[in-house]
């Protein structure tokens, strides 16, 4: 892009800026049909979204739910530009990164008003975490379940690893059988592990472990599981603190000391590396949610299993993280956002999602039909519940938190790429985090 | 009568006067009307004077996002107009599969600069690349500070290198023939040809090139931002445009964003002036004999 679209982008903004996007409610189309669009990042659930508006459809003949993709990657940068040109979809998912600015500047319907005899049905964290200002801004639509750890069968059989109880520990050596574990499962290109002398860290063709720049699967559980922290009660970022950096050398050792996860070069640019690496049967523990079970299970050509979050001084401690169906507050489609909304908030609406497996619906009466469809296919799915631990980490919050995570990331990159010390790299994401936040 | 015609001239101009007012001056002024403002993309905007310019003045990054522009700047303008300039001559001399070479050489330009960049980044992966599985070593051609800024700058100037040599080919054929003949009836050889005949009678096309290559290049985003999004390791392939496109839709702070984008407007007038003025009196237009 040059410079010069950028400006003409600057140009479309001021013109559509200027101009007031809420207007009178549009008429309905010739053929008496009001399209709702829904914008999501999961291919997964768009395709068992498609089914379920098919028979919301069925039922309300006037209106039609028309699914948009777009890749994660680029999902916000282009919502943020649709909400400030008035040019959104009627409804669009909102993870805790971006959803504090958007209810704070008014963009959302308010749904503890709109739907308040639906909020009992829906999971109580989600509800939690996205109640904002004493009201809650959009109908929560997934849970992610608590991290758990998918590994490779074969691989862990052959290294005599048992990956059911496995503990970290950032102090105490010999309170720490998951070092010795990853290293047993981690090697060269000679066969030699990541214990044995000789071993070549430059010829991996094995990783033990997933460690990286992972916010969801990897850094927030190690330093929740050492007692630390990532932000304080204000939403400043305060994860300099002894116990987090602890956690963070952690991680950043496992990658450049041990070698038992996969250099930073590969992984803080492609979020999918570590999971490619697992399918490709590359790697042998894999820490992450039920956002990936479904890829998993359709590209695992090997036997695997899940076991529960590696286990901190702390004990499991997971992130747990929802995603919230918004109802765009400009658009002039309320009422009928408002249905689409209540379904699928709904046992029947989110139905679809659980039941296809594609994700862990949000709303609660629904989510047996995950578990029976993962049954079903002989996948046990408890550890992502409470068999997996019960201790929880907050997930991110506040309005400027994407900010903050722009200003961060890059300094994170070059931490965990060890090109910086991890107090030193540390203290300047913080730094750079909370001047984003001003 | 001479009233009509200026009538008629301006009715005539008034398409292309309403695409550049609408696409050019209106865009210029509502950046510099954005620089003023704090806004996020969401909330509502507050004219602030000029707070950004003393944030955007205070922040390092962007200083530094200048200083990464310049070094690139520097990297891809010689390397790409001499590498052309070179591919231009063998081009022109005529030889067996020049016409096919000179399709290969510009299809790069052609490809989508976003596409290419996610095509390199494969290639120059560290691990499973196909560079590193070539040479057999694992280079981190994109995640080492030292290498990624040549990196990206090796993949800019073989995107450009075929549209310059094309504008070179069209000037050495636009050098008539009587010329290059009698400096060789002269006696002067091939080298003194080009130094003195050539390359002085080229310098039209070179001011185009170096003016229309020096501007592509400051603004420069999508590759650099395909190959090392964030900036690169420790920021070093944090190029201007990738600042102002962080700053506005990242960080949400449009009117840095804003400020930005004016500095390196005014910027790049004043660098095209300097060459203006350096081409203009060392230039002649005409190749008459």
């Amino acid at each position: 892009m040059r410079l010069r679209r950028l400006a003409a982008v600057a140009a479309a903004l001021f013109v559509l800026a200027a101009c007031s996007p809420a207007g009178p409610d549009d008429p309905p189309a010739a053929d008496g049909v009001t399209t709702v669009s829904v914008r999501v990042w999961d291919d997964q659930v768009a395709a068992a979204y498609e089914k379920s508006f098919a028979e919301f459809s069925r039922q309300n003949p006037d209106i039609r739910v028309q699914v948009n993709t777009t890749s994660y990657a680029d999902y916000f940068t282009g919502l943020t530009l649709d909400v400030a040109s008035g040019t959104a979809d009627d409804i669009y998912w909102l993870n805790a990164l971006y959803f504090g600015a958007l209810a704070d500047g008014g963009k959302l319907i308010d749904i503890g008003k709109a739907l308040p005899d639906e909020v009992g049905g829906w999971v109580p964290a989600a509800v939690q975490q996205y109640t904002r200002g004493g009201t809650l801004w959009g109908v929560p639509a997934l849970t992610d379940g608590r991290i758990v750890v998918y590994y490779n069968k074969a691989m862990v059989e052959a290294a005599g690893v048992d990956p059911q109880n496995l503990t970290w520990n950032p102090t105490d050596p010999a309170a720490d059988t998951f070092l010795p574990a990853a290293k047993k499962l981690t090697r060269d290109a000679a066969g030699r592990t990541a214990d044995q002398p000789g071993f070549d860290p430059g010829t991996v063709t094995q990783y033990g472990f997933n460690a990286g720049r992972d916010l969801q699967a990897i850094y927030y559980n190690f330093i929740g599981e050492n007692g630390g922290r990532f932000q304080a009660p204000d939403d400043t970022f305060a994860f300099t603190e002894p116990r987090s950096e602890q956690a963070f050398s952690y991680l950043v050792d496992l990658i450049n000391t041990h070698h038992v996860a996969p250099p930073a070069s590969a992984t803080n640019t492609n979020y999918d590396f570590s999971r490619d690496q697992f399918l490709q049967g590359k790697m042998a523990l894999f820490q992450s949610g039920t956002y990936n079970l479904k890829n998993i299970d359709d590209g695992a050509t090997f036997a695997w299993g899940i076991a529960p979050l590696v286990a901190g001084p702390a004990g499991r401690v997971s992130v747990v993280n929802s995603v919230i169906a918004a109802g765009n507050a400009d658009s002039p489609r309320r009422d009928a956002i408002l249905l689409v909304l209540r379904w699928l908030g709904s046992e029947q609406g989110a139905s679809f999602v659980g039941g296809e497996g594609a994700a862990l619906p949000a709303v609660t009466a629904a989510q047996q039909g995950y578990s029976d469809y993962w049954a079903g296919r002989g996948v046990d799915t408890r550890y992502f519940g409470a068999a997996g631990g019960t201790d929880t980490i907050p997930a991110p919050s506040g309005p400027k938190f994407g900010a903050g995570s722009t200003a961060f990331e890059p300094i994170f990159n070059d931490v965990f790429a060890g090109r910086v010390p991890v107090a030193e790299g540390l203290r300047a994401a913080q730094d750079a985090g909370n001047a984003a936040l001003r | 009568m001479r009233s009509r015609d200026t009538r008629t001239a301006y009715l005539l101009l008034a398409p292309s006067l309403f695409g550049v007012a609408a696409f050019l001056v209106l865009p210029i002024l509502v950046v510099v009307w954005l620089a003023l403002q704090r806004w996020d993309l969401i909330g509502p905007r507050t004219f602030v004077g000029l707070d950004n310019v003393v944030a955007v003045a205070q922040d390092g990054r962007f200083a530094r996002s200048l200083l990464v522009t310049a070094v690139f700047v520097a990297i891809v303008i010689p390397a790409q107009t001499v590498l052309g300039l070179g591919a231009a001559l063998l081009l022109n001399r005529g030889l067996r599969g020049s016409a096919v070479f000179r399709v290969l050489y510009v299809l790069p330009w052609i490809c989508a600069p976003l596409a290419l960049g996610v095509v390199w980044r494969w290639i120059l992966a560290p691990t499973d690349g196909a560079l590193n599985a070539l040479i057999g070593h694992r280079i981190e051609w994109l995640s080492d500070p030292v290498l990624a800024l040549p990196s990206v700058a090796a993949v800019t100037v073989w995107t450009q290198v075929g549209y310059v040599a094309l504008f070179f080919v069209a000037g050495l054929r636009a050098i008539p023939s009587t010329l290059l003949e009698a400096a060789l009836l002269d006696g002067a050889g091939p080298w003194q040809t080009f130094r003195l005949i050539t390359l002085p009678l080229l310098r039209p096309t070179l001011f185009f090139v170096l003016v229309t290559g020096v501007i592509s290049t400051f603004q420069v985003f999508d590759s650099v931002y395909a190959l090392t999004p964030k900036g690169g390791p420790q920021g070093v392939t944090d190029v201007v445009a990738g600042r102002i496109y962080y700053e506005a839709f990242e960080s949400r702070a449009v009117g840095q964003a804003a400020v930005m984008a004016v500095v390196l407007f005014v910027l790049l007038v004043a660098i095209t002036l300097v060459q203006q003025r350096w081409f203009s009196r060392r230039t002649t237009y005409d190749l008459s004999t």
